[in-house]
């Protein structure tokens, strides 16, 4: 389904992603993990076209690279970054909507699928009308979730969908992820939390310092005495 | 003194003193003009590099600046029996005080520092887009006060009867002062938070930087060339009207600034150059169309076009300008040192 | 009472022909960061049109259609030529080409056509005037309301209605992630352009309406006027600008009205204290608007 090879990005002199290699095969989960800079949202955003980068990225065997991101988009890609740029002063149902711009002819599907993001996600429903700036955390999260999904993609790339949120909402996210999974949309997972995330991913790859030291079946991964020191960068 | 720093001052004094130089070599007056008005205009673009370098915020209001100081030295120095005639209305104390040009260039210097002192205050806390607006329409308002005081400015009409006192030499002595100060102000400590700030308004915040004084500083350094650039190109020209500090002349300036590299003293100073020479070639060239009858109009506005398209073509290749960020004398220095074997 | 009325009314045509200046120059800033300098001489380019067409025998409203179509055009030209080559430079780089650019076409207009101002045709109307409530009103003046209500109201209609206009307000604070939801660059940054040239063209029918002639510099006033609503509103805000508008319209006609003949040459001086106080309350505008993202 997405296949990375020799993907590099710099920023100036920084060289934040030197030459990873991915691959995803249709409906699995596949997280990445690393320590705070190791390149992991970088990868992410240059996947999804919006970094300029070296190295080729297929999908379902076609080069996208270079690509911009609409036309990426358009072939079934959704990006959750992890900074979640929610449009602040559009309502909650106008960001929804944008979720949905690549399929914005089809409008009966559209309302169909926020009906399902309604119910996915209830609190967004009660806050349709509000601007999303002035939702929490938590709800903007939720908000960027049910955004990308609008969009009916192949393949999600979330960027640390848990960042800075409570517990119990943590739960409901990898709830809702796991249900994702379950209807077999294939997923790119960025996490912090590595041990919900592996315990939930079919495979891992883990970066360092822009490449990867290590990938295998989540549990493997899990199981490696080494992880914490691939992860803590030492 | 570092020695890239050192190295940079040479070169540049050295290329103001070519200025003196060659004119007494080829020992024409026209080439004297022309740098002479060179001169003026290094003093006017490497005034606004002071500011604009530093802070990073374009300043569209240093040609009004220089519209003060020329002004300013004007009514203190056109000779008293003549002022009766050039400014009839003038207020009763300022039409029988008469100074030096010297004095007068000086005082036109800080006339224009007190006003930005004055006006600018509030516009500091402005950063992007409304400090480049304001600054923007501060031009105009100043433009619009020159063109409506008649009893000071003889309104929008040319003001005559300056004393002729620019020479080379004096230009090419403040100059070399200016160039000097602009390179002294750069490393000092209001300049280096400066431009902390112009890279990062946050972090530099954080470290203690209080950016509006900081660039109020820097504003009113930089009003201050401007007034004694102008008041130089007053007594350069000996008659004037508001027109000659508006947006013509700003585009020069900011061309030449940008063209070089703001970010410089170095650039301002090449950009200075280039531009003047540039500029002469296209007016010799403007005057031979004209001559030659082959348009049936006036051909007028090519050199701005010319300009303009220059200016773009920098942006597009070298958005930084010809010295973007590093100083002249650096920059060899850096390459010398690469080039010596290990 | 009838002093009150010719003050509303003067402010209204005016704050209108304001508000319509402003946003057109704040919808391109919104999106690109860009304070296009250049945005004046599309309401010259527009006038000029107009002079062009005189004796053409068309129909005014078909010249007038023209017009605002030549300025519709050059706007997503001028971004195609000058702008989108260095888009991805510096904010610094883009406003500089917008001056540069502005610089070229007032020498053109200067070069191809003439120093001195040329007479537009402009219909009867504009010359009538209408008694109302005691008082004699021009006829542009009332068109002017109308026609800048009207525009405003179809213009906040559309981004809020459309899914153009809200992916429109969407990229102006999150360019990327629009960009990354589909929302595609080029087709905004056009539709901002072509925004900004029919508010220009809109505004050169209504602003040389009063003056009757073109000049190489006509577009300089509705800019600077564009630029000080737009600073005094709120850079961030399309309410903000067409606030800052009418506020400015206000303050100008106020002081019209206050101001005795030999201070009001100095009107623009007296105006820019008043901003520079309002800005010392808000520096940033009356209306703040989100804070705005990248832009690429
Ligand atoms: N816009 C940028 N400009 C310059 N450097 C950047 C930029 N974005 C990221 N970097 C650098 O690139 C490297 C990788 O960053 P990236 O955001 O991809 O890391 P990450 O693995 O996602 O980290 P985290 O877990 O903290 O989110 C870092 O060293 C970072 O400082
Ligand atoms: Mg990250």
């Amino acid at each position: 389904m997405l296949e990375v090879s020799d993907l590099k990005v710099s920023y100036g002199a920084i060289n934040a992603v030197r030459g990873v290699s991915l691959r995803l095969s249709e409906g699995e989960l596949v997280t990445l993990l690393g320590a705070n800079g190791a390149g992991k949202s970088s990868t992410l955003l240059a996947i999804a076209g919006a970094l300029k980068s070296s190295g080729t990225v297929r999908l379902d065997g076609t080069d996208v690279s270079g690509w911009s991101p609409e036309r990426i988009v358009r072939q079934g890609v959704a990006m959750v970054p992890e900074t979640r740029d929610v449009f602040p002063d559009l309502t909650v149902a106008e960001n929804l909507l944008l979720g949905a711009y690549a399929r914005r002819r089809d409008r009966d599907g559209v309302a169909e699928d926020r009906q399902r993001m309604f119910a996915l996600f209830p609190r967004l429903q009660e806050r349709q009308e509000q601007a999303a700036g002035t939702l929490s955390g938590g709800e903007q999260q939720m908000l960027v979730i049910a955004r990308a999904l609008m969009s009916r993609p192949r393949l999600l790339l979330l960027d640390e969908p848990s960042l800075g949120l409570a517990p119990t909402v943590v739960d409901q996210i990898f709830a809702m992820i796991a249900e994702l999974k379950r209807q077999r949309l294939t997923i790119l997972l960025v996490e912090q939390n590595a041990s919900k995330a592996l315990a939930l991913a079919d495979r891992a790859y883990v970066l360092r310092l822009g490449k990867v030291a290590a990938e295998g079946r989540a549990a493997e991964i899990a199981a490696a005495s080494d992880l914490e020191h691939l992860y803590l960068g030492g | 003194m570092k020695p890239g720093n050192i190295l940079t001052l040479v070169i540049l004094l050295g290329l103001v003193a070519l200025l003196v130089l060659v004119p007494q070599l080829v020992g024409s007056r026209v080439v004297e003009r022309i740098a002479t008005a060179l001169a003026i205009s290094l003093v006017l673009v490497v005034g606004l590099q002071t500011f604009t370098g530093n802070s990073g915020i374009l300043s569209f209001a240093h040609v009004g600046f220089m519209g003060i100081g020329a002004y300013a030295s004007a009514v203190l120095t056109i000779p008293v029996q003549m002022r009766g005639m050039a400014l009839p209305d003038l207020y009763g104390v300022l039409a029988q005080i008469q100074v030096t040009p010297l004095v007068g260039i000086a005082l036109g210097g800080v006339v224009a520092a007190l006003v930005a002192a004055l006006v600018a205050y509030p516009l500091m806390r402005l950063s992007d887009a409304p400090a480049v607006i304001t600054s923007f329409a501060l031009l105009v308002v100043i433009y619009t006060v020159l063109q409506h005081w008649s009893a000071v400015t003889n309104g929008p009409r040319t003001l005559f009867g300056l004393p002729k006192a620019t020479t080379l030499p004096l230009t090419a002595a403040i100059a070399s002062v200016v160039i000097v100060v602009a390179l002294a102000f750069k490393e000092s400590r209001t300049g280096l938070l400066l431009r902390a700030s112009r890279d990062d308004e946050r972090a530099a915040a954080a470290l203690g930087a209080g950016i509006p004084a900081l660039r109020w500083r820097a504003f009113i350094l930089s009003a201050l060339i401007a007034g004694i650039g102008g008041a130089l190109w007053g007594h350069f020209v000996t008659s004037f009207s508001p027109k000659a500090f508006y947006l013509k002349e700003t585009f020069v300036i900011l061309g030449m600034l940008v063209i070089g590299g703001m970010n410089t003293v170095t650039g301002a100073v090449i950009g200075a150059f280039l531009i003047s020479l540039l500029f002469e070639g296209l007016r010799a060239l403007e005057t031979a169309l004209n001559a030659s009858g082959v348009f049936a109009n006036q051909v007028v506005g090519v050199t701005e076009i010319v300009l303009a398209l220059a200016m773009m073509a920098v942006m597009f290749l070298q958005p930084g300008g010809l010295f973007a960020a590093t100083e002249i004398g650096p920059l060899i220095l850096r390459r010398f040192t690469r080039r010596a074997p290990p | 009472m009838q002093t009150l009325l010719q003050f509303t009314i003067d402010v209204l045509s005016l704050g209108g022909a304001y508000a319509l200046m402003a946003l057109g120059l704040v919808i391109v800033y919104g999106i690109l960061k860009l304070v296009n300098f250049a945005y004046g001489e599309l309401i010259m380019v527009a006038g000029y049109g107009l002079f062009l067409m005189n004796g053409s025998g068309l129909p005014w409203l078909v010249m007038a259609a023209v017009a605002v179509l030549i300025a519709v055009v050059t706007g997503v030209l001028t971004e195609y030529a000058a702008f989108r080559p260095v888009r991805a430079k510096s904010v610094t780089a883009v406003l500089i080409t917008s001056f540069a650019f502005s610089t070229i076409l007032q020498n053109a207009a200067l070069l191809f056509i003439s120093p001195r101002p040329r007479n537009v045709p402009l219909p009867d109307l504009f010359s009538q005037t209408v008694a109302f409530g005691g008082i004699l009103i021009p006829a542009r003046n009332l068109i002017t309301i109308v026609a800048s209500i009207g525009l405003l109201l179809l213009f906040a209609f559309l981004m809020k209605r459309t899914v153009l206009g809200i992916a429109m307000r969407a990229a102006a604070t999150q360019f990327r992630m629009a960009r990354m939801l589909g929302v595609p660059a080029n087709l905004i940054i056009s539709t901002a352009f072509a925004i900004s040239g029919f508010f220009a063209g809109v505004v050169s029918l209504l602003w040389i309406g009063r003056i009757g002639s073109v000049t190489p510099g006509v577009g300089l006033e509705p800019l600077l006027v564009a630029f000080i609503a737009t600073v005094i509103g709120g850079m961030r805000s399309l309410q903000g600008a067409v606030l800052g508008g009418f506020l400015l319209a206000f303050i100008n006609t106020a002081l019209n009205y206050l101001l005795t003949q030999d201070l009001l040459q100095f009107r623009d001086a007296f105006t820019f204290t008043l901003v520079i106080l309002i800005l010392l309350w808000r520096p940033e505008g009356l209306i703040r608007g989100p804070a705005t993202g990248q832009r690429t």
